[in-house]
């Protein structure tokens, strides 16, 4: 096991929250316009401009920036090939949140894709 | 929903998709390299840190990169369902520790491997779980 893994896996898992928090506002800020439809310039020009104006767009980009500052950091300090694939904790997280916060159901396919990418990190991380 | 069938454009698209994103990394990783021993010990170390990052043109790089990367993505996913693309998207999780050992140096063991392909393999699943939503 590498120096430092607690702190790292620590960071990471902030990264994986941050970007699952920029998800969920960029999901919410354009679900809460309608797309144009037909297609045309000033159309797409209008809709651009009112996803602009949407102050969840910029809540999400907000954390998208901190997410990067944490991803520089992890990377300073560890592999790349390591913190890649560590990076994916977020699904174990956003399968965990939409269970016992939004109450979803969660099917059996994706309990074992959880448990297995949990394996996965715990392996790497006695790598 | 969306159930058309991917195309060979689509797929290009996707491995496009999948170079880039090891690319984004590969340089992501070598602006945080160029200070090699940097060590942020007070919370104000951070900022210096953050500020040295701000003119590595690696950096900028990158995220010119990841904007690309964004739009090739919105492009996949209006034409194909996300749980198609995302195992297919997977594969940077092969790419990225190949290309980490090419031209980082990094070693990668026999226990990594296996804890990618064990996450690879969670991935897959948590991606084609989405199908199971409309059985229940």
């Amino acid at each position: 096991m590498q120096k430092g893994i607690p702190l790292i896996l620590f960071l990471i898992s902030l990264t994986s929250i941050c970007d699952t928090v920029n998800q969920l506002f960029l999901k919410s800020a354009i679900n809460s316009l309608t797309m144009p439809s037909p297609i045309t310039i000033p159309k797409v020009v209008k809709f651009i401009f009112k996803l602009i104006c949407t102050p969840r767009l910029w809540l999400s980009f907000l954390f998208s920036t901190l997410s990067l500052c944490f991803w520089l950091f992890i990377l300073s300090r560890a592999d790349l090939s390591f913190a890649f694939a560590a990076d994916s904790m977020h699904y174990v997280f956003i399968a965990v949140a939409s269970y016992f916060i939004l109450k979803e159901k969660v099917g059996p396919k994706r309990w074992i894709g959880t448990i297995l990418i949990t394996i996965g990190i715990a392996l790497i991380s006695l790598s | 929903m969306f159930k058309k069938k991917i195309t060979l454009k689509i797929l290009l698209l996707l491995i496009f998709s999948d170079i880039l994103e090891t690319l984004l990394n590969l340089f992501f990783k070598k602006s945080a390299l160029l200070d090699n021993g940097f060590v942020v010990n007070k919370f104000s170390d951070v900022f210096i840190f953050l500020k040295d990052m701000a003119f590595c043109p690696y950096l900028w790089l990158g995220i010119c990169i990841a904007f690309l990367t964004f739009v090739i993505w919105s492009t996949i996913l209006s034409r194909i369902d996300l749980s198609v693309a995302v195992p297919i998207a997977s594969f940077s999780y092969i790419f990225i520790p190949i290309s980490s050992i090419i031209f980082l140096h990094e070693k990668v063991t026999l226990l990594r491997w296996t804890g990618i392909f064990f996450i690879l393999a969670g991935v897959i699943f948590v991606s084609l779980s989405s199908k199971e939503k409309e059985a229940l």
